[in-house]
């Protein structure tokens, strides 16, 4: 039989038709389809059991609670925790990023040691005894004060097992990193006697005048700020923001003052003296409860009548009378102070101006007011035997000079370490262990603070990413994740209660990584004798368990502990000074250096603009920086590319010849980069404003390389007052 | 070619439906010289051999056979258990459905070997023993886009296991997982019928078999585009 | 579900109170299995279900104002749902169910012709123009009850509805056929450090958001309460986002005014 064409169409023909009588194509069509909607390249998340771990977070000191949901063993979202006293299920940015910092690739996953120049594994016991054997040497050679500390807080059982170490190894060189609380609780203890953290009931306020705080970006605590923002607000309550700049703290307050940079506290004295002269002060905790208005005012106040004042801070003297008379005649007026989120300390003589004005109104430990929060009591470890050795080390001045007669009221001076390091031909730090702190990135004058960094021996980093500061290490042992681990977070900034809250482990470690605490008391048992009697606990969890006591079963049911009733001790009881009153002026607060509005580096006339940082909630710039999930939600008026936008008034870019969107130079006596220029209403002329929270190095591809680090351009410089910080900005220019 | 070879060619084209097609009768259909009879072979041919492929080669084709990794035997754990499908497969507090317990659940009675069955031996020794979760071949699997909640229709419709997963709780022994090797899901969504026809509410679990029974029981029925059923309530 | 119970999900956001912190965006992204790129500074390209949008009063320095506007899915209800994108999607793969009002997006049926972003007057619809990726480990944080969506396919915010299915089965669970209030929350809502957005069932008068925004029935919704006001409500979208502000520049922008129209009157 022959095959011709007709036979063959034939053929086909029937097959077409079969094939459309069977089910393939129909079935393939169908098949295809469901192929299509599941590419095997998009991941599919398995389902499983949800539960929830109510825990802290420790991504930034406002100790929020948060409740981690969990899919089976798998993180998938961070929540606040409804029902915890300084958040109540709110949560910010950062904290809702918490599982990209957990599942990050950027993770170190084990004990590194640098050889060479590069990075090895090692164990954890060979890290433990290397370091062990470095240390005893250092104490053989009779340098125990060579050992330093640097740790993101001092509160808590960490760093107080940190504190222990040193003392008993015997170094004075602990520092914490530098804030604003460093400036309020000196504040507070010049005036008050009292060893205290300063909160806030600014939920019961009614007229909150805030000298440049970022209230609702990341001042004190963001949770409970953010939420008692609303709630005083709610209730009707003025806020006043006194600052150059329109931030988002400015744009929510019902008046905006702006103000000359770093002039705030001559404000403060300005009101103060109005309220004074005006007798529009609370005669009641005046007379009763103070002493030294009088000749406070003859010596300091009286320098700063209104007309004065408006020529210092460029406001008005109506407005500056106004601003006194309404802040007197509210029911509970709160002034607060302290820059942005409060990264630098700050000028003292400010914040005592500041203190003033809630003292003249007798807003102290009163609802509404400031509030002298005692510091939990619930670390009561046993005694330290102190050996010669350690004592000897414990005699010698601190290597910053915090505490000598050069800063005798600071307490941990770290910006001026670089200084101290870079300025001696051998570093008189011979051992850095640097724990929840990125100084390398955070502190000002970068390139200064890096050599000094190159100069210290032995740089140890319990980092869980390779920052700044880890980049310059010799040994990183990294620290489980707070989503790991147990931590005890106490006292949240500016929160006006008691508080402890309690980190605990939603998953098992991802790595091998250990607890920070575990390490200390590792290393304390390897040294032994008295270090390793110091350090009796078999290991962290049993020592935080054993120091909490009765309140660990309530800590892990609730992940808290609060003192719900407090409200502030009464006025007769408050002040542990030597009147027995709060004290206006005292043997310590005359002797210290008069306020004058602290100076930025820079000549005026190469550098004709003011370069002001900001910060944002959007951007973290603590220990940590910003998670993929924060780099994309923030606003493209910040970033553009990996370029960083600088706000300038456009009267400012008229005479500059600056257009919106142009890339320009940004140059500082510290250091020039390129950045794009935005143009705004909302900052005062003359000023340029950069943020913080960006300019990061390293490896991580959502972070790093984006922007400029305001601190790499900006530089410390020292409060005469107190020694602390109190940089506000520096002199720049822009072409 | 040249052009004038083209030009030609395409004429000789041209003139081909010119001829007068050969009639096609039945006489002629058997003539030897015609072509009629071969003509109808050859699609009977072509139907036949397509309709092979497609009913009976394609579907073996089409679906790859995998065996479970355990044997599992409901019928003898249905006997055993109090409270039939539930014991094993069961609803959580919060409303969400377990779906194939997990080798924890498991362990509750099989810390040991505790009988004679070989897949028993297996389970003990392979996954209890190393601490292993069994990795089982759900023949119910629904595609990642689909979210099915177990409790709107056993707790609130009150339907019995039966009606969408059949008699799978009375079977002695798991049958093999046929796996369609393009869309990557077993064999019993779209029904073993290759052609889609089910005589029984469990036989199928295609979206359509979904729509079906919303559309009869009247769940649902407020899309404002199809006024039926919303796609939102299973894809979102 | 009987045609009486039908529920009306809303939201209500104070501006006053919002602080423009962008947490309910980063919640939003951590709920939806929302993909971050390295480089997701262009905003018309990134995926971002909750966008906090920055208005300013126009004034020169100091009189200068802003003020921070979260913008979700506004859920409009158009005329009988007949929303600006559901009456355009010629694949049907954009809803509006009656019964919850919640306008729905469905990724299998959508393949990416854009037209609803074009008919979406608030640009609140975004377009997948990658395959979503995550860095190596990352891929643990997903939601499983929330669909990984692919390139070439268009999504936005859907009052999370995942949660309430969830609420939902636990109600049935628990022998209900009814949530309360606090059982179905969005995540930007419980997420929110300030308080500012509410949510809930616009047609309970016991509900916040009820009360809030005080939806005038007779005029589609439209909000009794003077200090309210919905985006571009003149365009008939009958959206289900309401906003609360004091400042009366806010409301207007709001409202979309062109240069001297409507010179006195907020609500036309």
């Amino acid at each position: 039989m022959k095959v011709d064409r007709r036979s063959f169409l034939a053929f086909i023909l029937g097959g077409a038709a079969g094939t459309a009588l069977s089910p393939l194509p129909w079935k393939i069509t169908d098949d295809i389809a469901i192929w299509s909607q599941n590419w095997p390249w998009i991941p599919v998340p398995p389902k499983g059991e949800i539960s929830q771990v109510s825990s802290a977070c420790t991504l930034c000191p406002g100790g929020c609670g948060i409740s981690v949901k969990k899919v089976d063993e798998r993180v998938i979202k961070i929540e606040g925790l409804a029902g915890h006293p300084v958040n109540d299920g709110g949560l910010c940015p950062l904290g809702n990023s918490g599982t990209q910092l957990l599942y990050g690739p950027e993770r170190i996953r084990t004990p590194l040691k640098k050889v060479n120049g590069r990075w090895q594994q090692i164990s954890w016991q060979d890290a433990i005894t290397e370091l062990a054997a470095h240390l005893r040497q250092l104490r053989a050679n009779g340098s125990a004060q060579a050992v330093g500390w640097l740790a993101g807080s001092d509160r808590g059982t960490v760093p107080e097992l940190f504190n222990r170490f040193l003392t008993v190894y015997g170094s004075p060189n602990f520092w914490r990193t530098p804030s604003i609380w460093d400036s309020y609780e000196l504040a507070l203890y010049l005036t008050q006697g009292t060893r205290s953290r300063a909160g806030f009931d600014l939920e019961n306020a009614d007229f909150v005048l805030s000298f440049g705080s970022g209230l609702i970006e990341g001042w004190g605590s963001p949770g409970y700020m953010f939420r008692a923002k609303s709630m005083f607000r709610k209730a009707g309550g003025r806020m006043d923001q006194i600052e150059p700049r329109l931030s988002k703290t400015a744009a929510k307050s019902d008046h905006w003052i702006s103000v000359n940079p770093g002039t705030e506290g001559a404000l403060a004295y300005g009101l103060a003296h109005v309220i004074i002269k005006e007798r529009l002060y609370n005669q009641d905790f005046v007379n009763a409860y103070s002493s030294g208005l009088p000749e406070r005012y003859q010596q300091v106040i009286d320098g700063f009548p209104p007309e004065i004042v408006s020529k210092i801070t460029g406001i008005s003297a109506g407005t500056i009378l106004t601003l006194a008379r309404d802040f007197a005649a509210a029911r509970k007026p709160l002034a607060i102070c302290g820059q942005g989120q409060g990264h630098v300390p700050g000028s003292l003589q400010a914040f005592l101006a500041v203190h003033t004005l809630n003292a003249l109104v007798g807003n102290i430990n009163r609802p509404g007011g400031v509030w002298a929060v005692p510091e939990p009591d619930y670390i009561d470890w046993p005694e330290l035997e102190i050996d010669a050795v350690a004592a000897e080390g414990l005699q010698k001045p601190r290597i910053d000079g915090a505490g000598t007669y050069r800063y005798p009221n600071a307490r941990y001076l770290l910006h001026r370490l670089p200084e101290v390091i870079n300025a001696s031909a051998e570093s008189p730090l011979k051992v850095l262990f640097v724990n929840d702190a990125n100084p390398v990135y955070s502190l000002q004058d970068t390139a200064a603070v890096k050599k000094a960094f190159e100069k210290i021996p032995l740089v140890v980093s319990f980092s869980s990413y390779l920052d700044e500061t880890s980049a310059q290490a010799d040994m990183l042992l990294p620290n489980h994740m707070y989503l790991e681990r147990y931590q005890d977070v106490p006292a949240a900034p500016g929160f006006p209660k008691p508080i402890i809250s309690l980190s605990q482990p939603a998953v098992e470690p991802q790595y091998n990584t250990r607890h920070v605490g575990d390490v200390v008391i590792q290393l304390a048992k390897e040294l032994g004798h008295t270090i390793g009697a110091a350090f009796a606990w078999d290991d962290y969890n049993s020592c935080l368990e054993e120091t909490l006591g009765d309140r660990w079963d309530g800590l892990i049911e609730d992940g808290f502990w609060v003192n719900a009733d407090y409200s502030g001790t009464q006025w007769a009881d408050a002040f542990e000074t030597d009147s027995a009153r709060f004290e206006f002026t005292n043997k310590d607060i005359r002797t210290l250096a008069a306020y004058e509005p602290i100076k930025p580096e820079g000549d005026e006339a190469a550098y004709p603009l003011l370069l002001v940082p900001y910060d944002s909630m959007r951007l973290a710039s603590g220990y940590v920086g910003s998670p993929p999930f924060m780099i994309k939600a923030l606003e493209d008026t910040i970033l553009k590319g990996n370029d960083v936008l600088v706000e300038i008034n456009p009267d400012t870019a008229r005479q500059l010849g600056l257009s919106e969107g142009r890339l320009a130079n940004l140059a500082t006596p510290r250091g020039s980069a390129r950045v794009k220029v935005r143009l705004t209403q909302g900052i005062m002329p003359g000023l340029v404003a950069l943020p913080r929270g960006l300019g990061y190095s390293g490896d991580n591809k959502f972070l790093d390389g984006k922007g400029v680090n305001y601190n790499r351009l900006s530089s410390p410089v020292d409060d005469p007052a107190s020694g602390y910080n109190a940089a506000w900005g520096i002199r720049a220019k822009l072409s | 070619m040249t052009t004038e070879e083209l030009a030609n060619e395409a004429s000789a084209k041209d003139q081909q439906p010119t001829t007068p097609p050969p009639e096609i009768s039945p006489s002629t259909a058997t003539d030897d010289n015609g072509s009629g009879g071969p003509i109808i072979l050859f699609f009977i041919l072509g139907l036949a051999a397509s309709l092979i492929v497609g009913w009976v080669i394609f579907p073996q084709l089409l679906y790859s056979q995998k065996k479970q990794p355990v044997d599992f035997n409901h019928a003898l754990h249905n006997e055993l258990v109090e409270d039939s499908c539930e014991s094993c497969h069961f609803f959580r507090e919060d409303g969400s459905y377990s779906g194939v317990p997990k080798l924890a659940q498991c362990i509750e009675c099989h810390e040991e070997v505790n009988g004679e069955d070989p897949e028993e031996a297996k389970f003990v020794n392979a996954y209890v023993a190393n601490n292993r979760e069994v990795p089982w071949l759900i023949y119910s699997r629904q595609p990642q886009n689909v979210f099915f909640s177990h409790a709107a229709h056993v707790k609130m419709a009150e339907m019995d296991c039966v009606t969408c997963h059949g008699h799978i709780g009375e079977s002695e022994s798991l049958k093999v997982y046929e796996e369609n090797r393009i869309s990557g899901y077993s064999r019993d969504i779209w029904g073993r019928n290759i052609a889609g026809i089910k005589r029984n509410s469990w036989d199928r679990m295609k979206m359509d078999d979904c729509a079906e029974c919303h559309r009869n029981e009247g769940v649902n029925q407020n899309s404002v585009q199809t006024l039926r059923g919303g796609c939102f309530v299973c894809h979102h | 579900m009987k045609n009486g119970n039908f529920k009306k999900f809303g939201m209500v956001i104070d501006l006053d109170k919002c602080t423009g912190c962008g947490a309910c965006m980063v919640a939003c992204y951590a709920e939806n299995n929302i993909p971050f790129r390295e480089d997701d500074t262009d905003k018309m390209l990134s995926v971002s279900w909750m966008h906090v949008y920055r208005l300013n009063n126009g004034k020169p320095f100091p009189d200068y104002e802003e003020c921070f506007l979260p913008r979700p899915c506004q859920h409009c209800e158009g005329h009988h749902g007949h929303s600006p994108c559901v009456s355009v999607c010629p694949a049907t793969a954009t809803d509006y169910n009656m019964a919850t009002g919640i306008v729905s997006q469905i990724y299998p049926r959508c393949f990416g012709c854009r037209y609803c972003m074009g008919a979406c007057p608030y640009h609140v619809r975004q377009f997948n123009w990658w395959d979503p990726i995550w860095p190596d480990g990352m891929e643990k944080m997903l939601n499983p009850n929330v669909s990984v969506r692919m390139r070439g396919v268009v999504e936005k915010c859907s009052f999370c509805v995942q949660r309430y299915q969830l609420a939902m089965d636990q109600a049935y669970m628990e022998g209900r056929q009814e949530i309360e209030e606090d059982d179905y929350q969005t995540a930007c809502t419980e997420t929110c450090p300030a308080g500012a957005i509410t949510f809930g069932d616009l047609n309970n008068p016991e509900h916040a958001v009820h009360q809030l925004a005080q939806p005038d029935p007779a005029h589609e919704g439209r909000p009794k309460n003077p200090k309210a006001f919905r985006l571009l409500e003149r365009l008939g979208t009958n959206p289900k986002i309401y906003y609360l502000s004091r400042r009366e520049w806010v409301r207007r922008a709001g409202d979309n005014y062109l240069k001297g129209e409507f010179q006195n009157k907020a609500h036309s």
